[in-house]
């Protein structure tokens, strides 16, 4: 007993910090979050019979209906993420400049709101908004904008588009607002005494200095919408092709595929995707960190 | 001069916008949700549905129940490895950081999938693995709201004093250090629920039925129905995280006061 007692002491003061009280996390992130991970990834190479094969990624590689989501998903998260970081950069720095207190918190959580839980209850909404029957259509036919003149419907591409943005924009004004809370005064006061125009401050100074938090801000926009399955789940049911929906249609078994580990190949398809947007991500953030702590 | 003439513009511009963009679609669906039967004038007839709806109080209770499991495993899993980064595990932190962040990389899809293919057949047997995934998703909201507010206080010498007085390990961290970052715990706390109770890819991809599963089956049935709920989960989450906006603020400024 006491011989225990004092080994544990030797260790916690000895020269190293123990890891034994990280053990726990360490355990369960390395259970529930890699292992899964390294077991679909070790399925995913293998074929009907549990040979090894790249047979599964060849769908992925080549011209047809999978490397076809790929692209559909790819140009979604794309076109959100450009209307999200733009829309939502403009909604930041009107908050930043011009709220303050109470009414910024709120504004916050209510961003949380939109840009988390949106999901099921999302789709929903829109449907209710934007239908052929829905408020927003009849309010814009009044504007003589008749929505369903073309080939729109909620369904589709460009509808998925319009739900997307919506969780998109408030997700960026919850990311960029504390960088551009960080612009100093200072810089800004600099450069007027120097003589620049408020236009050239920005153009010199601000925007330089935004821009890999803009860009971070819009690789992490992308990751999650190309990773979203709920809202488009709810919304399309597979209208639209994308890859997280395929993937839902193979392990429903609603559609029948000659390789039964396609849908792993898909899934790690998409976390390559995923890990380059947030490589990305990672790299934008060291570089607008320099400014951070001169 | 210059600046009061760009501020009003603006300021319109961004609210024009936000209710264009946000309110209205928020608005027209609150109103959709009161249509009566056959879509002929406005009544509750939508929501009585809702509460007689097969299913309705068997998928919340479990979300709820579910949501509950979840922020219990998350605190007492990620409180006290928080404390100890920020007291001694400085070298440790970067490790830590990377497999918070992690959760945002993986695709929920493909983590769900990967679930399947990991997970021993008794833990896929029952409806309790979730919990276990609802805290891995909560994972970097938690890591950020637990640190930004340990950061805040002067834990060592908290820890020291509390240690020094006799309490023990246990103690420390429930009545000293807890409701020292009683604003982090809060965040953490109401994140983890909210992602927990609105979750539907995981569920879904696993054939588990709780509130959002069965929103979307029951949608096929009434869809006036499953707008009603949308409404009805939309504007309690905002009003519920807007109260705690405002309640852990106050929290907040209490601990800048007694620093």
């Amino acid at each position: 007993m006491g011989v225990v007692r004092a080994h544990s002491r030797v260790r916690s003061s000895g020269r190293g910090t123990s890891v034994l009280p990280l053990l726990p996390f360490f355990i369960f992130t390395g259970y529930f979050l890699i292992w899964p991970v390294i077991a679909l990834t070790l399925r995913s190479f293998h074929g009907n019979k549990n040979e090894w094969t790249l047979a599964n990624y060849r769908p992925i590689l080549h011209n047809g209906p999978y490397f076809h989501a790929f692209v559909v998903s790819l140009k979604l998260s794309i076109v959100t993420s450009i209307i999200g970081s733009l829309l939502g950069a403009f909604f930041a720095f009107v908050i930043v400049k011009y709220t303050r207190g109470k009414f910024g918190a709120v504004i916050d959580s209510i961003s949380a709101v939109f840009a988390n839980s949106g999901g099921v209850p999302l789709a929903f909404m829109f449907i209710a908004a934007f239908g052929v029957e829905g408020i927003v259509t009849k309010l814009l036919k009044v504007f003589g904008w008749d929505l369903y003149a073309g080939h729109f419907t909620i369904f589709s591409f460009t509808g998925v588009v319009l739900v997307y943005s919506f969780f998109q924009v408030p997700l960026m004004v919850l990311v960029f607002k504390p960088a551009i809370a960080g612009l100093r005064r200072e810089w800004e006061e600099a450069s007027i005494n120097l003589g620049a125009s408020p236009l050239t401050y920005w153009r010199r100074v601000g925007i330089p200095i935004l821009l890999p938090s803009f860009v971070g801000a819009f690789f992490l926009l992308f990751a999650g919408g190309f990773s979203a399955y709920a809202t488009a789940r709810a919304l399309t049911v597979g209208t639209v092709p994308l890859v997280p929906i395929i993937i839902g249609t193979l392990v429903d078994g609603n559609v029948i595929s000659d390789q039964t580990n396609l849908g792993d190949a898909l899934a790690v398809g998409m976390i390559a995707v995923a890990t380059v947007a947030m490589a990305g991500y990672i790299w934008a953030g060291r570089r607008a960190a320099r400014w951070r702590n001169p | 001069m210059k600046k009061f003439t760009l501020k009003w513009p603006l300021i319109i511009t961004a609210s024009l916008l936000a209710i264009f963009i946000f309110i209205v679609p928020l608005y027209g669906a609150a109103l959709y949700s009161f249509k009566g039967n056959g879509g002929k004038g406005h009544s509750w007839v939508n929501y009585r549905w809702l509460i007689h709806a097969d299913g309705f109080y068997p998928s919340l209770f479990t979300s709820f129940k579910l949501a509950v499991l979840a922020v219990t495993l998350n605190l007492f899993l990620m409180v006290p490895t928080m404390v100890f980064l920020n007291l001694k595990g400085a070298r440790y932190k970067s490790i830590v950081d990377f497999l918070c962040i992690l959760p945002l990389i993986i695709p929920v899809v493909s983590l769900a999938i990967g679930a399947q293919v990991a997970m021993p057949k008794f833990l896929q047997n029952t409806q309790y693995e979730l919990v276990f995934f609802f805290v891995v998703i909560a994972l970097p909201y938690t890591y950020r709201a637990l640190d930004t507010s340990l950061q805040t206080v002067a834990l060592k010498t908290l820890v020291e004093a509390s240690r020094s007085l006799g309490a023990s390990w246990t103690r420390t961290i429930i009545r000293v250090i807890a409701p020292a970052i009683r604003s982090g715990i809060t965040g953490a706390l109401f994140l983890t629920f909210a992602l927990s109770i609105g979750e539907y890819t995981i569920t879904s991809l696993l054939h588990w039925e709780t509130f959002p599963t069965w929103t979307v089956v029951s949608a096929q049935q009434n869809i006036l129905g499953a707008i009603a709920v949308s409404v009805f989960s939309f504007v309690g989450a905002i009003a519920l995280l807007s109260a705690i906006a405002l309640f852990s603020k106050r929290g907040s400024q209490r601990i800048e006061v007694e620093e």
